[in-house]
C-alpha cells in the first residue's frame, strides 16, 4: 500500500500533496493503529483501506467526530467483532426500504435496552432543565455520510427553512415541538449547542427524538439548499422541478428530503448505514457509512458488517424464504404460527429461532364503540356494566389454548406486568371468566328480554346481535371471534364478524357505523412513569373505543365530539396533569389513577398478550440478545439491539432449548 | 381491404376514449384515495400522521380537484406520453413499470410455448384415438392439471425445488443477479427459476387448450372431405395434418387478441405467490393502494393492447382462412 502511495502520478497539485502526506502517515500508522485526537487509537475498516489509500476518503481518525460515542460492549453482554460480511433480509414492498432507519437507529437520543432510559447518541450531550429547556451539545468533528460538517446550522436550517417556511409546512412546525399552542423557542448557541425551550414542559419532545420513526430536528442544509426556493439558483431550480416531475419546488424539497423514508441515495445521512439503491427494485442494497460516529472499546469503526442487503419478496413467502435460509436476521412478516416451520427447517439452513416478547397490551382486543351511531346500542356501549359482562363472557383460557398453544397471557388490554406501573390485579380486573356473573349483569341492565334463539332484546325490540368488524388481514382474528361467539351465545348475545378492507374498516370505525372492531391493544405495554399516557386516554381517533372524541381533541375541537363520560373526561385531566408535573412520584400516581379507571371500566375488552415473536438468526451471526423484547414503541424493533454491533464471525455452538424458549415459561 | 382497416382504425379511437373513462370511475369507486391508505397504513404501525399535513398533501397530489379535472390531466398527459405520477413510488409510472414488462413478456411466451408443446400432441392422440384408455387417461391428467389450485401448486413445487435444487424461492432469479447487468449467469439463474411458474401457470392452461382442440379437431375429422381423403388412399398422417388440423386451428388466432392482454397482466395472482418481478403484482398492489395514476395506465395499456390484438387476429384469420376472406367480401 506504501508502494501505491508511492506511484502517484506527479501532476498532483500542491494540496492534493498535502492530504496525500497525512494519508500516507494514516497508512504507516495503521499497522500500529493509528492514535486519534483524544489519543485513542482507531483501527481503519479493511473495505475502506482502498478509498483511502487512493485520497478518496480521509483516515478514519479523521473521519470519526473528536469524541465519538465509544460503545460499551461488555454492558450489553456483546463480543468485540470483527468486520465484514454482508447482512441479508427480506422485506414486503419497496416501501420497506424505511426499515433501515428503524434498524439503524442513529438518534440524538435514543433508549438503551432493558430499562428503557434515554440516553444521548448523535448528540453528545443534552442538558434537561424541568422538562422544558433542552440544551443539545453536538459532538465537534461529527461529519454527514458524504463528509461535510454536521453542525447546529442543519438544525437552524430545519427550524427556520423547513418547519417554518410556509411553502415546505403548510401547517406549520410539527406538532411535537408545539406546546399549548406556543412553538418551541429555538436558539443557535454555538456550532455545537443549540437550545429549544417552551413556557410549559414538553415531556414527549426526548421520547418522539427516540422513536422508531424519529422526530428530526436537524436536515442536510448543505444538499437540501440547492431545493430551496429561498437558497438556490432560480434558473437551475426550475431545472431540477421539471426534471424531477414536480409541481413546484416545495414538492420537490420534500421528495428528496426522505430522512425517513430513506429512498434518496444523495441525501447524506448519519445513520450506520446508508443507501446506495434507486428505488424501484427488488434488492436494496445499503454500504457502510465511512463517517459513522460509533467505535467499539477496541477503537473499531462501526459498524461492524460492511453492508445490508433488503430483498423485496411477497410477505405470504418470506416464512419460506427465511426457513430456506435467505434471511440472516428476520423478524419482520414472521408470525408465531411460523414457529414450528421455523424451528423444523433450522438445522438444514444454518440458522436458529429466537422468540422476543412482544410490548403489546393486548395482543388482540375488542373495542365496542362508545360513538356508535345506532343510540340504542350507543347507550348499551357506554353503559360500563354492558362492557364489563362482555368482557367477563369470553374464555381467554380457551383462546390461547386452542389458537395460542398456551403460551400466550389472557387478560385485559393494559400494561404488561413487567411494567414497573403494573399493579396486581390489573390484568385480571373483570376479566376472569364468569358466564352467571355476565348474566346477572345483562338482566340488571334490562336485557331480560329473549327470542326464540335465546338471543337477548335490546330494549326496542332488535336481537342483542354484534357485528365485529375486523381489517380482514389475518384468519386469527376471525378464528378468535369464532370462539368468542360460543361463548357471548351462552349468556344470549349473537356474534357476526365481518372482515373488510383496512381503509374501509377505519373509516367505518370513525363515522360510528361500526359496534365493535377487533385490533390490537395499547401499544407500549412497558410503560414506565415518563412514558406519555396519551393511550390511555381519548386523544386519538384511532382510539377505536372513541373515535369522535379522539378527533376532537386532535383537531382542537373542530372535529368530532367532546368526551361526555365523567370517566373518559377524567382521563382526558389526568393525561393533561401528567404532561404539567415534573417529578417522578407525581407521574406514578396519575399513572395509577388512570390504569385503575381504565381497568374498572373496561373501555377496551382485552383477549390475549405476550404473543411471541419468532427472530431468525444466522448462525454465524453474533451479538443478538437470544432474549429481547420486539417492539416498535419504544424499541424499533432490532434499533435498540444495535445492529451496528452485530458481526458476522464463526459459527456460534446451538443455543440450549431451554434457552430458546425461556421467554415462554418467564413471560409473567 | 384498406378500407377495413381504416374503418377499423377510426373505431378504436371512441372505443379506447370509453375505456379510459370506464377505467378512471372505477379506479375511484373505492372509498377514500391514496392517502387515506397511506394514513391507514402508518397509523397501523404506530406512527402519527398530522391531520392538516394529510390535507397539504391532497393539495399537493391535486386529489382535492373535481374528478374530471383529474381525468383530464391524465388522458391529456397520456397522449403526449406521460403516464402519470405514482405516488407510492414517488416515481413517474413508466420508471416504475421499467424491465418489469419484458420479464412479463419472456414468462408469458415461455408459458404459451409450454402449453402449445404439451397439450398439441395430447390433443391430436386423444382425437384420433377417442374413448380410448389413452383419451380417458391424458383427458384425466388435464383436468388434474386444471383442478389443482395454482397457488398451492405453485408453493409445493418452490419447497421442493429449494430442498432438491437449492434454487432459491421465489422471483426469477438469484437475488445476487437482481439490478445487475445481463449475463449468461443470469439468464440461466432466469431459466433455473422460469420453469416453475411456466409449469403452474401452464397446468391449468394446457387442460383448456386440450379439451378445444380435441373438440375442434373431432368436429372436422367427422367431415365428407375427411372421410374422400382417407377413401382415396391418403396416408393417414397426411390426411390429418394436411386440412383438419389446420382447420381446427381458427379458433386460436381469433384467441390472440385476449393473449396480448394476457402476456402483460396475466397470471398475476401466481406472479403474487410466487413473488415474481412482473406486472402482475405491481398492478393488484396499485390497486389495493388506490394510487391511482400506476393502476390506471396499467389498465388503459391492456386495453390498448386488447384492442389491437382483437385487430391483429381478425387481420391474420382473413388472410389465413379464405372462407372469411370471402364472406367478407360477398357481404359487403
Amino acid at each position: 500500500m506504501t508502494a501505491r502511495s508511492g506511484a502517484v502520478p506527479a501532476a498532483l497539485t500542491a494540496r492534493s500533496l498535502i492530504a496525500l502526506t497525512l494519508g500516507a502517515a494514516a497508512l504507516v500508522g495503521l499497522a500500529a493503529a493509528p492514535a486519534g485526537a483524544e489519543g485513542r487509537r482507531y483501527v481503519e475498516p479493511p473495505t475502506l483501506v482502498q478509498d483511502v489509500a487512493g485520497l478518496r476518503l480521509p483516515p478514519v481518525a479523521a473521519r470519526l467526530p473528536r469524541q465519538p460515542q465509544v460503545v460499551d460492549l461488555a454492558a450489553d453482554g456483546k463480543e468485540p467483532g470483527q468486520y465484514g460480511g454482508s447482512l441479508s433480509m427480506i422485506m414486503g414492498r419497496d416501501k420497506d426500504t424505511r426499515q433501515m432507519v428503524v434498524y439503524g437507529y442513529a438518534r440524538l437520543v435514543g433508549y438503551r435496552p432493558g430499562d428503557f432510559e434515554l440516553v444521548p447518541d448523535i448528540a453528545a450531550a443534552v442538558e434537561v432543565e424541568e422538562d422544558r429547556v433542552f440544551t443539545f451539545r453536538l459532538r465537534e468533528g461529527h461529519r454527514w455520510s458524504d463528509g461535510e460538517p454536521f453542525t447546529t446550522e442543519d438544525f437552524r436550517y430545519f427550524w427556520e427553512d423547513v418547519a417554518n417556511n410556509p411553502a415546505l409546512s403548510p401547517t406549520g412546525p410539527p406538532s411535537e415541538l408545539v406546546v399549548d399552542g406556543v412553538p418551541a423557542t429555538v436558539e443557535i448557541l454555538s456550532p455545537t449547542v443549540v437550545r429549544y425551550s417552551w413556557p410549559q414542559p414538553n415531556p414527549e419532545f426526548l421520547p418522539s427524538l427516540a422513536g422508531a420513526r424519529p422526530l428530526y430536528l436537524y436536515r442536510p442544509a448543505h444538499y437540501l439548499r440547492q431545493f430551496h426556493g429561498d437558497h438556490a439558483d432560480p434558473a437551475a431550480l426550475e431545472k431540477r422541478v421539471s426534471e424531477g416531475r414536480q409541481r413546484n419546488w416545495s414538492a420537490l424539497h420534500n421528495r428528496v428530503d426522505s430522512m425517513y423514508q430513506f429512498d434518496n441515495p444523495r441525501l447524506p445521512t448519519l445513520q450506520p448505514w446508508m443507501a446506495v439503491t434507486e428505488p424501484p427494485s427488488d434488492r436494496f442494497v445499503y454500504r457502510r457509512n465511512p463517517y459513522y460516529h460509533r467505535v467499539d472499546p477496541e477503537g473499531h469503526q462501526l459498524p461492524y458488517i460492511d453492508e445490508v442487503v433488503f430483498l423485496v419478496a411477497a410477505p405470504g413467502l418470506i416464512p419460506t424464504k427465511t426457513g430456506a435460509g435467505e434471511s440472516a436476521l428476520q423478524a419482520r412478516y414472521l408470525s408465531f404460527d411460523d414457529y414450528t416451520f421455523l424451528r423444523q427447517s433450522e438445522t438444514r439452513s444454518g440458522y436458529e429461532t429466537y422468540l422476543w416478547r412482544t410490548a403489546y397490551g393486548a395482543h388482540l382486543a375488542l373495542y365496542p364503540n362508545l360513538n356508535a351511531e345506532d343510540p340504542v346500542w350507543r347507550a348499551l356501549m357506554r353503559d360500563a356494566r354492558f362492557r364489563r359482562a362482555l368482557s367477563m363472557a369470553i374464555d381467554r383460557h380457551e383462546i390461547n389454548e386452542v389458537i395460542y398453544y398456551g403460551l400466550a397471557l389472557d387478560g385485559n388490554d393494559t400494561l404488561l406486568p413487567k411494567s414497573p406501573l403494573y399493579r396486581d390485579g390489573l390484568r385480571e380486573r373483570w376479566a376472569a371468566y364468569d358466564p352467571e356473573a355476565a348474566n346477572a349483569l345483562l338482566d340488571a341492565i334490562g336485557l331480560t328480554e329473549r327470542d326464540s334463539r335465546g338471543i337477548r332484546l335490546l330494549p326496542d325490540g332488535r336481537p342483542a346481535e354484534i357485528v365485529v368488524e375486523t381489517a380482514g388481514e389475518s384468519s386469527e382474528q376471525t378464528d378468535v371471534l369464532e370462539l368468542i361467539h360460543d361463548r357471548w351465545m351462552a349468556v344470549g348475545i349473537k356474534l357476526y364478524s365481518r372482515p373488510t378492507q383496512r381503509t374501509v374498516f377505519r373509516n367505518r370505525v370513525f363515522a360510528g357505523k361500526t359496534l365493535m372492531s377487533i385490533w390490537s391493544g395499547i401499544e407500549n405495554g412497558l410503560a414506565t412513569a415518563d412514558t406519555s399516557p396519551q393511550a390511555f386516554a381519548p386523544t386519538d381517533q384511532n382510539q377505536y373505543m372513541w373515535p369522535k372524541w379522539g378527533q376532537h381533541h386532535q383537531t382542537g375541537g373542530a372535529a368530532g365530539e367532546a368526551p361526555d363520560l365523567p370517566e373518559a373526561r377524567r382521563l382526558m385531566e389526568l393525561y393533561r396533569v401528567w404532561r404539567a408535573v415534573d417529578s417522578r412520584p407525581e407521574r406514578i400516581a396519575v399513572w395509577d389513577e388512570m390504569l385503575a379507571i381504565w381497568a374498572d371500566q373496561t373501555f377496551t375488552i382485552g383477549l390475549v398478550a405476550g404473543v411471541l415473536q419468532p427472530v431468525v438468526v444466522d448462525l454465524d451471526l453474533h451479538n443478538v440478545p437470544v432474549q429481547g423484547v420486539y417492539a416498535w414503541e419504544p424499541g424499533a424493533h432490532f434499533g435498540i439491539y444495535r445492529p451496528d454491533t452485530f458481526f458476522f464471525g464463526p459459527t456460534r455452538p446451538r443455543t440450549p432449548d431451554s434457552l430458546l424458549t425461556a421467554a415462554v415459561r418467564n413471560r409473567s | 381491404m384498406l378500407d377495413y382497416l381504416v374503418r377499423r382504425l377510426l373505431v378504436m379511437i371512441p372505443t379506447l376514449i370509453a375505456v379510459s373513462v370506464i377505467t378512471f370511475i372505477i379506479i375511484q369507486l373505492p372509498p377514500g384515495d391514496y392517502l387515506s391508505t397511506l394514513i391507514a397504513e402508518m397509523e397501523s404501525q404506530g406512527e402519527n400522521v398530522d391531520v392538516a399535513k394529510i390535507a397539504a398533501l391532497r393539495e399537493q397530489y391535486g386529489l382535492d380537484r373535481p374528478l374530471w379535472q383529474q381525468y383530464l390531466v391524465w388522458a391529456v398527459g397520456m397522449l403526449r406520453g406521460d403516464f402519470g405520477y405514482s405516488f407510492e413510488y414517488q416515481l413517474p409510472v413508466a420508471d416504475v413499470v421499467g424491465d418489469r414488462i419484458m420479464l412479463t413478456i419472456v414468462l408469458n411466451f415461455g408459458t404459451i410455448l409450454f402449453i402449445y408443446l404439451v397439450s398439441f400432441p395430447i390433443a391430436i392422440y386423444s382425437a384420433t384415438h377417442q374413448y380410448s384408455w389413452g383419451d380417458y387417461g391424458l383427458t384425466l391428467v388435464g383436468f388434474i392439471g386444471l383442478a389443482t389450485p395454482n397457488f398451492l401448486l405453485a408453493l409445493i413445487l418452490l419447497y421442493f425445488t429449494n430442498l432438491w435444487f437449492g434454487t432459491s424461492i421465489g422471483g426469477l432469479m438469484d437475488p445476487s443477479y437482481i439490478d445487475q447487468p445481463w449475463t449468461w449467469g443470469k439468464i440461466l439463474s432466469v431459466l433455473e427459476h422460469l420453469w416453475v411458474p411456466v409449469v403452474v401457470i401452464g397446468t391449468s392452461g394446457t387442460a383448456a387448450m386440450i379439451r378445444r382442440l380435441r373438440a375442434n379437431l373431432l368436429d372436422e375429422l367427422q367431415k365428407q372431405y375427411v372421410v374422400t381423403a382417407r377413401a382415396k388412399g391418403l396416408p393417414p398422417m397426411r390426411a390429418l395434418l394436411k386440412y383438419p388440423l389446420r382447420m381446427s386451428l381458427n379458433p386460436f388466432i381469433a384467441d390472440i387478441g385476449n393473449m396480448l392482454p394476457q402476456v402483460v397482466s396475466g397470471s398475476a395472482v401466481v406472479a403474487m405467490v410466487l413473488s415474481l418481478p412482473t406486472t402482475g403484482p405491481m398492478l393488484i398492489t396499485a390497486l389495493q393502494s388506490q394510487d391511482m395514476y400506476l393502476a390506471g395506465s396499467f389498465l388503459m395499456f391492456l386495453a390498448v393492447l386488447t384492442v389491437f390484438g382483437m385487430l391483429l387476429s381478425d387481420l391474420a384469420l382473413a388472410w389465413l382462412d379464405p372462407r372469411i376472406r370471402l364472406g367478407a367480401g360477398t357481404g359487403r
